[in-house]
């Protein structure tokens, strides 16, 4: 199965949600799918098209909206990054982690760095920052800058100083 | 750490973060029965270094040196698939030359960090004896390494458009005289692993992992390869200058780790023949190119095969000389489900064995958030400070 | 009268008591990193002293220094107790073993049987202290050395006991008159040399026996939260084990101290000893590490038998 024929076939099933499909090189494909897909979409490439590795899901901030893109790989060569994204002030999307069981760590990530809720997911808790992180805080966001998160962090530094104060 | 908590016959043993077992600092809470392994919960994240976000606030060619040094042992793989992003998002390539040359440092990064894992198993498996043997070796690699590009470790060769250092002849033969010392240690190497009794005794069926299994927890590198899954993105994916060099991937079908250690022995092997090849036909020209430092918006996937497994980093640039956003996932990260799963219900004096037998590199797993408050700490905490509040916490918990 | 106490109790305290043995420990020790070095492909200790000769002794006064900690959960009397048995109870075996000439400094019939207990309570006593500290490594470590016992002891005991068999006494002095009059106990028992030397190997908790101290899976063992004077403790009494396990077999087996040309007993019974303790540590470098379960299963399956037969065989050879 080449790039054209992966496009097609993902047309064909999903019709007008599937759309900005790109081929930007050899083995590199772009496409984008509807939030509300996302999880109809990877199951179909993964038990139709044999894309049975997930490399990585990507979180990025883009304005008012939170892009998710989900790296999966065919056979080790052709690389689709399926794009999808939800809205900054309700981020929530299915989770993937029964049809990628890697999925579950990665979206685990992705919430902790960008606050986005995966539904369904088996253990959505922090995997990489402090359990005593603020809870909207989130590093990875735009509006979080370098000077923010430092002066969180120092305002933990302080909180660990109250406590051993008293 | 290493404050066990017992409730009936479960043992709760938390290896990590500080543990001689691990040399990094993650943690493992595990729960034994008896000898037996029941559950495996990991918690990573403590050597974070808010790379990601860091590159996002720092130019092209500043982000290179953050990218060399998210992993100390494959620094060359890291800069590798950052500059490759970096090429295709300004669609320029490296001269030929260039290629070759990064090809051969990867090669010979490759063979170290194997060397360096063989010897961390047989430590973990307590035959220090070998252990030493391998690190001594392993020494001429980085003699090599030291003498092409200046540095033991974050070897600096590459840079957008190319590499910084070129190979001259004298070089070259350096570089075969020691690749001959290294061919006959690790085939030297292989026999020991195959007749040694009590290696077998303790790597034999341990830590088995199936071929589906390999395939469904997306197990990547020589793990998915030691369980039969022919996945190599330098022959799937082909970056640099693998398309032109033949070689073999390696795979065996027994899944345990005696079998990962010997891909990885046999794999220094075919590392050594590509660069052999490569260097046989190292094409003249020029070893880089110059390129614009403001990248126009486009995005990119970029992938390489580290001597851990597939490296994967996503790229996006916005038309300013800094990116959108850039996304690392270290394949250590990919491998940790199917660790856990190996995990249960072996035996706890396997947990170390298995544990190393993926190779885990933790530094390259973390690397996202910002740790800076190390000035604010040092203002106000003094070590008895320190000691006091530990103290404390001890005596509430 | 007087004088005849003053000597029994320089025995006792200087030549070839105590202060003498805890040298010849610290000299094992170095012996034991140097040749370990040299098999690695290493240099050892070279800083201090002659060939560092003297790190030993260094080590052991910087751990004198060091703070003394014990951990809130432990069992504050026998953590305190502990280092001291270990450290003391090897040290009072060597008055049993002949060293000097083919008496021991005290000797009686039935020392053997002594000898043999005391080598079980010391394992009895590092069970005993990975409890006391609280330790979930040192609980681990403790319950893996209790297992091991299981395994070792009883070939350990039968070929402790087989020389026992011709000399006709369980009296070690007695057992080494009899080889000094007959033959080498080695030659007319290679198999019990062998039975005994892997024994030994467990009982010292050396590679490939040294699950109970894995440094990779459970730190150090019993001993990982012992710290400062304690450790030191434990530490010589470790090597002073060494020396004892290596002195026993040599007494057993290779004949003891006999005068050879000029050089005098001692010289003769050290060279043996040394190369007792040059065999152990060369199989501990060539050997990875077995697993617990697997030590236990090789014991049981293959040197209780082959010990129960060396033992048979003796009983035969040299008549009921």
């Amino acid at each position: 199965m080449n790039e054209d024929e992966i496009i097609t076939s993902l047309k064909n099933r999903f019709g007008e949600r599937v759309h900005n499909s790109k081929i930007a090189k050899p083995r590199r494909v772009y496409v984008e799918v509807d939030a509300s897909i996302i999880r109809e979409a990877l199951s179909y490439m993964r038990g139709s098209l044999g894309f049975d590795h997930l490399s990585t899901i990507t979180g990025l901030d883009s304005e008012e909206r939170i892009e998710l893109i989900y790296h999966i790989v065919c056979g080790n060569s052709i690389v689709v990054s399926m794009k999808t994204n939800v809205l900054k002030t309700n981020p929530k999307i299915g989770s993937i982690s029964d049809i990628y069981v890697t999925a579950e760590l990665y979206e685990r990530e992705v919430y902790d760095l960008l606050g986005v809720r995966f539904e369904e997911h088996p253990n959505l808790s922090r995997l990489i920052l402090p359990e005593d992180w603020p809870e909207n805080l989130h590093p990875l966001r735009k509006e979080a800058t370098l000077e923010q998160i430092k002066s969180r962090l120092s305002m933990n530094g302080d909180g660990i100083n109250e406590r051993f104060n008293d | 750490m290493g404050m066990g908590l017992m409730s009936g016959s479960m043992i709760k043993v938390v290896i990590g973060p500080q543990h001689p077992a691990l040399k990094e600092p993650e943690r493992f809470i595990i729960e034994v029965e008896g000898e037996q392994v029941v559950q495996v919960t990991p918690r990573i994240g403590y050597v974070h270094r808010g790379i990601e976000k860091a590159m996002e606030n720092r130019t092209y060619i500043q982000n290179l040196y953050l990218a060399e040094r998210i992993c100390g042992i494959c620094s060359h793989a890291h800069t590798t698939c950052y500059v490759q992003a970096v090429e295709d998002l300004l669609s320029v390539e490296a001269p030929p030359r260039a290629k070759y040359i990064r090809t051969v440092i990867a090669e010979l990064e490759r063979i170290h960090s194997h060397l360096l894992w063989l010897g961390i198993l047989a430590h973990e498996v307590g035959f220090d004896t070998f252990f030493m043997y391998v690190w001594r070796d392993r020494e001429v690699i980085m003699d090599l390494l030291e003498e092409i590009s200046g540095n033991r470790v974050n070897y600096a060769m590459n840079t957008i458009g190319g590499v910084r250092r070129d190979l001259d002849q004298e070089k070259i033969s350096k570089i075969l005289k020691g690749l001959e010392v290294i061919e006959e240690k690790a085939k030297k190497y292989i026999q020991m692993i195959q007749k040694e009794p009590t290696i077998l005794k303790r790597t034999v069926g341990v830590g088995y992992l199936s071929s589906i299994d390999a395939v469904r927890y997306n197990a990547v590198g020589p793990l998915a390869r030691a369980s039969g899954v022919k996945r190599d993105v330098r022959k799937d994916d082909p970056y640099i200058a693998y398309d032109d060099i033949s070689f073999n991937i390696v795979t065996r079908d027994e899944g345990d780790c005696f079998s990962r250690m010997m891909i990885r022995a046999e794999e220094i092997l075919e590392s050594i023949n590509i660069v052999r090849e490569a260097l046989s036909k190292l094409p003249v020209g020029d070893i880089s190119v110059k390129t614009r430092l403001v990248i126009p918006p486009s995005e990119t996937v970029s992938r390489v095969e580290a001597p851990r497994g597939e490296l994967i980093h996503y790229a996006r640039s916005n038309g300013t000389d800094k990116p959108e956003r850039y996304k690392i996932r270290a394949p250590t990260l990919a491998n940790l489900k199917a660790l856990c799963k190996m995990l249960t219900g072996i035996y706890l004096a396997d947990v170390p064995v298995i544990l190393a037998g993926i190779d885990p590199c933790f530094s390259c797993m973390d690397r996202m958030q910002i740790i800076d408050c190390e000035k604010k700490e040092k203002q106000s905490w003094t070590l008895d400070d320190l000691r006091r509040y530990a103290r404390e916490w001890y005596q509430k918990h | 009268m007087v004088s005849e106490t003053l000597i029994f109790l320089g025995q006792v305290l200087i030549f070839p008591g105590f202060l003498f043995i805890i040298l010849l420990a610290f000299f094992a020790e170095w012996a034991v990193r140097k040749i370990t070095g040299r098999i690695q492909n290493r240099l050892g200790p070279t800083y201090t002293g002659y060939m560092g000769i003297l790190q030993p002794i260094a080590d052991f006064i910087k751990l004198l220094r060091k703070e003394d900690i014990t951990p809130t959960m432990a069992d504050k009397i026998f953590f305190l107790i502990f280092p001291i048995m270990y450290f003391s109870l090897p040290l009072t075996a060597f008055s049993l073993i002949p060293m000097t000439e083919v008496q021991a400094l005290t000797y009686f019939e039935g020392d053997l049987i002594l000898l043999t207990f005391i080598f079980t309570i010391i394992t009895a006593m590092v069970f005993l202290g990975g409890f006391s500290s609280g330790n979930i490594f040192s609980i681990v470590g403790g319950t893996r050395s209790a297992t091991q016992l299981l395994g070792y002891e009883i070939p350990l005991v039968f070929t402790l006991l087989c020389p026992a068999i011709p000399a006709g006494s369980f009296s070690l002095t007695t057992i080494v008159e009899w080889q000094q009059n007959n033959s080498w106990i080695i030659w007319t028992q290679p198999l019990g040399f062998g039975i005994i030397l892997t024994c030994m190997l467990a009982e010292l908790e050396l590679t490939p026996f040294d699950a109970p101290e894995a440094e990779t899976e459970i730190v150090a063992g019993s001993i990982t939260e012992f710290s400062g004077v304690k450790l030191a403790l434990i530490r010589l009494g470790k090597n002073i084990k060494l020396v004892l396990a290596s002195s026993l077999i040599s007494a057993l087996y290779l004949g003891g101290p006999e005068q050879l040309w000029i050089l005098p007993p001692i010289m003769i019974f050290l060279i043996k000893v040394f190369v007792v303790l040059f065999l152990m540590v060369s199989l501990r470098a060539i050997f990875a590490r077995f697993r617990i379960d697997q030590i236990l299963a090789g014991m049981w399956k293959y040197l209780i038998p082959l010990a129960v037969t060396q033992f048979l065989l003796t009983k035969i050879l040299w008549g009921w």
